[in-house]
């Protein structure tokens, strides 16, 4: 039909009009398919994590960001507490294994104990991270410290301050904590690497303390009336080494002994290097450490793979902590975390 | 007044309450906690953790049961024997390091291993042994001390071994095949158990080693007087415990693979609870595998659960810690209780009406003195002569409660020997048609003298019944017998639920504890014919052949009951509301019967029996010494008729000779009497009597 | 005369040593003295006034412990909740104090505790009838447990800030001996008046002795029962305050350590026998030192501390065994079910 001019403008009019009314409703953005199926698809979800025991700043710390990130993401987040028995949480698993939870975040007591629950764990399809204490088996994913890292970084520092001719003497005691844990047959052989090179170093006791302050500090107050010209140690745990610490303090050696210790990082840790308990405080960064994990445990939840297939690890920066630069960032509280 | 009385006696004969006191006295009652205690935790899993019993879960506690299992049998085997061994936890722990030694760090073939971790076992069981068998050091604080020797020997060893140990696999197809093998779907490691626990209850229970075990543990001065060497059986559980945890370890390690610093640590706690729990008395000398077994099945359970449950390390601890003291106390204080819960729960009386006494018995039973002019035979020399019976010769026999029979010889029966000895308290006589005098013996059975003295068992068991929970098929009280004419032998059994040591609380029951059994000599089988009766004492047959008379005596009658004939298997009444309690039964010449009444009714007994509550009241309330009882102590003799009239009654008014009388006999015109509370027999000359009648011609004519 | 006074010293003596060799608190007396003159002539670093300091101090805390063991096991019971008692009470003083509270009212609170805990555990065994054995280890794992559960979370408790006056009782000296030697010779003192000197102490000694015919005698027993645990709950408290001064920290773990083996070691060592009846503070100090003179010998020997308790271990077997040659049990009293 034939426009008019007026029809011709009523028509431009009307066009106007809507584009107008079209212009009036607000640009409210495009989905995200990839943010809803990151905040949807973990639901329901099941995630059991099997520390070494509860009620140590280490494990309260990285439960605390998992039980975070779980409430975040609607997944159902669990402890079996063993309480430091080993046979308690072989048996934590094995029913974990007929459970078949989704995901297990497990913390190894010993690089054996186990390596064969972990297999079975992974042939019934559960997928494992491994936090900061490793078997012997590689599962999906590993999240911690290289222990061997660690230990060559203590026994440098250690050369440095008692190397021929630096320190009072060359003898340096070493306290591991338990034999066939991660944190000692990994670290123990970075110490070695490191002391080997230098062979003047005397390593005058080695003993085991079962992550026991009180041990630890009988332990080094033997070893000092032993040895009372002694230049350093390295512990394998802060938590222990709060015993070697005040046995040294003691005796009065503290500014003659080099404590070397490693750590998650914590309040008491710093405030421990700030009094002048610790020397050298390794710390392996627990709410980093806790990110990590969270990472990792959404990507294996997500991932189509089947457990077991796809095998990765990372092993997290080091902080070096000295009485220079304790501050805020380097140190942490539970409270922050939770 | 009829109708609360009404409901009484429904209450009674339907809610008795007698099964209280019988299962609390069953033997199994002390297993039977512990497995009702496993019965509520077992429920209570499955409601708290859904889906926890899956066969996957099973097979893992099943391989857990096998070496915890094996722990508690030999904390079980030591505990029997009155000691303890707290190094269980250590031993266990180095014979651990010994498997690991052998397998990965030298590599030695797997029968070399074990004989190491069995070696290791032996010679830390054969040191706890040997301080505590032989140098009679206290239990608990030497194997404390093992316990810290032990754990030092492994502290010092395994961190210098560890990397070895976790750096090797063993190559050993038999020991994966332990480890983690199956045999369908059945754990090798639980068969191993299985088969271990069979072999160590049987020894336990069946040979001698277990009883000797038992004996040192249960009574340790006893054992070494029997002969027992004490210090040799201290010794060997010890090394039996050694071994027991060195296989336990075995199957750890093959399970496992590898130790850790905390292997064993706390371990003897939780060996404790379990066989604490299971029922093992703390004091020695009980307990069975059945026991150690729940304990490690319970305790297992109870540890998972609660792993399951996601409660945090400490608070299973603290329940495990609660469970323990709540199984110490418990047994402790029923232990010391449960003979004392027992005695009181036990009697349960029930409702009981006689039929008031009647006027005309008044004169019936009229008191007078015709026992008085009686002779005494073998006072002082017997001792409760409850039944006397005289033979063919005119012998005189009685059972004494010295378990023999005597035998006074005719004719002025003033010499005595003993004829038999037999055991218990020989009651009911009865002479049969080959002259053999048959006997029933109160605590024992029925049994047989041959006319030369020999005894022999006729039966001493009957068949039992379904739905009864005392054992009923032992004899406790046969009481009294005859003898039909085919040879068939009928027995009373007074009560299955007392023994001859303490009869008359049966009184203060009134229920139908007894019954009537019957035995053939021709096939050897005893039946129970009639149950329910209350106490049936005396027992006589009828001249019919068909049927016999019984007593009951607390009921106060007497029935008659047809074992023969167009009327078998009815009972009826014969006489009823007696004055007194009618004990035995025996013919008389003439066609009639005496009847013994060995006491006399009273009218608060009577009333007593009609009021259940207030016996039972008493029975809990006081001692068992000041309970009411009936009148057992003044009795007559009753002369009836073949129809149940009574002819005469014979009192020993002054009490001098015979005041309570429990059977008599007739023979050639004298009737004898005996008592089971008496030290003599009487004889009474009948002057009314055939003087020629004897029982024997009575029965089976001559001879 | 004056000829056999020389030889009457020497048969006086000799006579002294045969009588000390009847009793193993002789034996050990006579070893320890062997001990302390063998490590004085051999170690050089042995006899100074430092190192003799240094030997006291390290087994004080633990001798602080023997006491209250001793007073239990006079009376012919045992106590082996110690441990669990004294860090749980500690530990929850702490707690109390770093969320708030006062400190001396935590400390006041934290001996409440243990009070308590003694005063359950006591009434167990008396009026439960649970052997002594038992009713500890049990008590032990609920103590703990429920410290674990419901008290604190961290199994590591520092001694709170702002607390210096603590910090003297473990670590400071006066009049240059150590403040822990001190409370456990004040102690001492203390325990062996009442033991001795007081009707309560005598009582203790007749229930150990024989325990049914103290009862059968009027003696109230099971409330002294009570009373002694209740005791050795409280001197746990206290070594408890000693141990976390002078380490700067508290540590719950110390629970599974084999810490209560060592107290029995200083006890059974010293000569109290387990049945009970005999022994004194003489003989918790003796144990005390010889243990103090073997670890601190072997420490300087070198002697690496897992090897030190095993001849911890092997030396306590052999004074049992020495003490069950010289004092055998009493077949009369002792009854059916006595481990």
């Amino acid at each position: 039909m034939r426009l008019g001019l007026f029809g011709k403008a009523l028509c431009a009019a009307a066009a106007l009009a809507l584009g107008l009314s079209l212009a009036h409703a607000q640009d409210k953005g495009l989905e995200n398919p990839r943010s809803t199926t990151f905040h949807t698809a973990l639901k329901g979800k099941k995630v059991v994590f099997v520390p070494l025991s509860m009620g140590f700043d280490l494990t309260e710390g990285w439960a605390a960001q998992m039980r975070k990130q779980a409430d975040r993401l609607g997944y159902d987040f669990e402890i079996r507490d063993p309480a430091w028995s080993t046979d308690a949480g072989t048996k934590a698993i094995q029913s974990l294994i007929s459970e078949k939870p989704d995901l297990m975040v497990i913390h190894n007591p010993d690089i054996q104990s186990y390596a064969r629950l972990l297999k079975q764990a992974q042939a019934a399809g559960i997928k494992i991270v491994q936090i900061n204490l490793e078997s012997n088996t590689t599962t999906d994913s590993y999240v911690g410290a290289d222990w061997t890292e660690i230990g060559r970084k203590a026994a440098e520092a250690i050369v440095e301050r008692c190397g021929a001719g630096k320190g009072i003497s060359t003898k340096v005691a070493i306290d591991t904590g338990v034999p066939t844990a991660a944190s000692d047959v990994f670290q123990l052989h970075g110490i070695y690497e490191v002391l080997d090179a230098h062979p003047e170093i005397q390593v005058v006791s080695q003993q085991a303390t079962e992550y026991n302050p009180e041990k630890a500090r009988s332990i080094m107050a033997t070893v000092l009336q032993q040895h009372d010209d002694l230049c350093g140690a390295i512990g394998i745990w802060d938590n222990q080494d709060t015993g070697t610490a005040s046995a040294i303090k003691e005796a009065g050696k503290s500014d003659q002994v080099f404590l070397v210790t490693s750590g998650g990082g914590n309040q008491v840790g710093c405030e421990n290097v700030k009094n002048g308990l610790f020397n050298l405080y390794i710390s392996y960064n627990v709410p980093l450490q806790g990110d990590l994990l969270n990472q990792e445990i959404v990507r294996l939840l997500m991932s189509d793979a089947t457990a077991g297939e796809i095998q990765t690890m990372y092993f997290n920066p080091l902080t070096l902590i000295t009485p220079e630069n304790v501050n805020q960032r380097n140190c942490w509280t539970l409270d922050d975390l939770k | 007044m009829a109708s609360s009385e009404a409901l009484t006696r429904f209450r009674y004969r339907y809610l008795s309450g007698r099964l209280v006191g019988e299962i609390l006295s069953k033997s199994w009652i002390d297993s039977a906690i512990p497995v009702a205690v496993l019965a509520v935790v077992l429920v209570a899993m499955s409601v708290l953790v859904p889906g926890i019993f899956t066969t996957g879960y099973v097979s893992d506690l099943s391989r857990q049961l096998a070496e915890f299992g094996l722990l508690a049998l030999a904390l079980t085997i030591v505990v029997m024997s009155g000691g303890i061994d707290l190094s269980i936890g250590s031993t266990f722990a180095l014979c651990v390091l010994a498997s690991l030694i052998g397998m990965n760090v030298l590599g030695l073939p797997f029968g070399v291993s074990l004989a190491t971790a069995l070696g290791t076992g032996i010679i830390c069981g054969t040191l706890n042994g040997l301080l505590i068998g032989y140098l009679r050091l206290r239990a608990f604080i030497t194997t404390l001390v093992t316990l810290v020797i032990y754990r030092a020997l492994y502290d010092i060893v395994f961190p210098r071994l560890a990397s070895a140990i976790v750096g090797n696999t063993p190559d050993s197809p038999l020991w994966d095949y332990l480890g983690f093998g199956d045999f369908y779907g059945i754990p090798i490691s639980f068969l191993v158990f299985a088969a271990i626990a069979l072999v160590i209850h049987i020894t336990l229970s069946r040979l001698r080693p277990g009883w000797h075990l038992r004996a040192v543990g249960g009574a340790r001065k006893s054992a070494y007087n029997a002969g027992i060497n004490v210090k040799r059986t201290v010794c060997l559980a010890y090394v039996a415990s050694g071994v027991l945890s060195a296989i336990a370890a075995f199957l750890f390690s093959a399970r496992l693979g590898s130790t850790g610093a905390d292997t064993g640590i706390g371990l003897e706690i939780s060996v404790l609870t379990a066989v604490v729990l299971g029922g093992v008395s703390l004091g020695g000398g009980r307990g069975s595998v059945g026991n150690a077994i729940i304990g490690a099945i319970l305790v297992l359970i109870l540890t998972n659960g609660l792993i399951r449950m996601s409660t945090p390390g400490s608070v299973n601890q603290l329940v495990l810690g609660l469970i323990l003291i709540f199984a110490v106390l418990f047994d402790a204080k029923w232990v010391k209780n449960r003979g004392k819960i027992l005695s009181k729960v036990y009697v349960s009386p029930t409702y009981l009406a006689l039929p008031p006494r009647e006027d005309r018995d008044l004169a019936t039973f009229a008191l007078n003195d015709r026992l008085s002019e009686v002779e005494t035979i073998g006072l002082g020399v017997v001792e409760g002569p409850e039944d006397v019976v005289l033979d063919a010769d005119d012998n005189l026999y009685t059972g004494t409660r010295h378990g023999t029979i005597v035998r006074f010889l005719a004719p002025d029966y003033r010499r005595s020997e003993v004829f038999a000895r037999i055991g218990g308290h020989p009651l009911g006589l009865a002479f049969d048609k080959q002259g053999d005098l048959l006997t029933c013996v109160g605590g024992m059975g029925v049994y047989r003298v041959s006319p030369n003295g020999a005894v022999s068992l006729v039966t001493d068991e009957t068949n039992r019944s379904w739905l009864s929970v005392i054992d009923d098929s032992r004899l406790r009280l046969p009481d009294d017998l005859d003898i039909a004419p085919d040879g068939r032998i009928f027995f009373s059994e007074a009560t299955i639920r007392y023994e001859m040591a303490d009869w008359v609380t049966d009184a203060l029951e009134g229920r139908g504890n007894g019954r009537l059994i019957c035995h053939d000599p021709r096939t050897g089988q005893t039946r129970t014919v009639l149950r329910g009766l209350i106490f049936p004492n005396g027992i006589t047959m009828c001249r019919d052949g068909q049927s016999l008379l019984f007593a009951e005596t607390w009921a106060c009658r007497i029935s008659r009951y047809w074992f023969d004939g167009p009327k078998k298997g009815t009972h009826e009444v014969f006489i009823s509301n007696l004055p007194g309690y009618p004990d035995n039964i025996n013919r008389g010449s003439k066609g009639t019967y005496w009847v013994a009444l060995l006491g006399l009714r009273t009218s608060t007994f009577d009333l007593a029996m009609r009021k259940p509550g207030f016996r039972r009241r008493m029975a809990h309330r006081i001692a068992a010494d000041e309970w009411l009882f009936p009148n057992v102590n003044r009795g007559c003799i009753v002369h009836i008729s073949e129809t149940g009239e009574v002819l005469d009654v014979l009192w020993d008014r002054d009490g001098k000779n015979h005041p309570s009388i429990t059977s008599t006999c007739e023979h050639k015109g004298y009737l004898y009497l005996g008592g089971v509370s008496n030290n003599r027999i009487g004889r009474v000359k009948l002057p009314d009597a055939d003087p020629e009648w004897t029982a024997q011609r009575d029965y089976w004519g001559q001879g | 005369m004056t000829t056999r006074g020389a030889t009457g010293s020497e048969i006086g003596s000799r006579r002294l040593v045969e009588r000390l060799l009847r009793s193993q608190e002789g034996i050990v007396f006579l070893l320890a003295l062997a001990a302390f003159v063998l490590f004085s002539a051999t170690l050089p670093s042995f006899l100074s006034a430092g190192n003799l300091l240094v030997l006291i101090r390290s087994v004080s805390i633990l001798g602080i412990l023997a006491l209250g063991m001793a007073v239990v096991v006079i009376a012919r019971g045992i106590d082996v909740s110690m441990i669990a008692v004294m860090v749980v009470s500690v530990s929850w003083a702490f707690v109390i104090t770093r969320a708030g509270y006062p400190f001396e009212v935590a400390l006041l609170i934290g001996a409440g505790f243990a009070l308590v805990a003694g005063i359950v555990i006591g009434a167990l065994i008396a009026f439960g009838e649970v052997p002594p054995i038992f009713a500890t280890l049990a008590a032990g794992s609920v103590i703990y447990g429920t410290g674990r559960t419901f008290f604190f979370t961290l199994e590591m408790q520092n001694v709170p800030p702002d607390t210096d006056w603590f910090r003297l009782i473990g670590q400071g000296n006066f009049l240059g001996i150590p403040v822990t030697i001190i409370a456990f010779g004040a102690l001492c003192i203390v325990v062996q008046v009442v033991l001795s000197r007081t009707r309560f102490g005598w009582t203790i000694y007749a229930m150990g002795n024989n325990p049914q015919a103290a009862r059968v005698t009027g003696l109230p027993t099971r409330p002294m029962i009570v009373a002694q645990y209740a005791i050795s709950a409280f001197i746990a408290y206290l070594a408890g305050l000693i141990l976390a001064s002078s380490a700067a920290a508290i540590n719950a773990r110390l629970f599974n350590s084999t810490m209560i083996y060592d107290i029995l070691l200083v006890v059974v060592l010293g000569g109290i026998g387990l049945n009970g009846g005999h022994g004194s503070v003489r003989n918790v100090i003796l144990g005390t030192v010889f243990v103090g003179i073997l670890l601190n010998g072997m420490t300087i020997l070198n002697i690496d501390y897992t090897i030190q308790n095993l001849v911890k271990g092997v030396v306590l077997l052999l004074a049992i065994v020495a003490d069950s040659l010289v004092n055998p049990r009493d077949e009369q009293t002792s009854q059916q079910g006595d481990l």
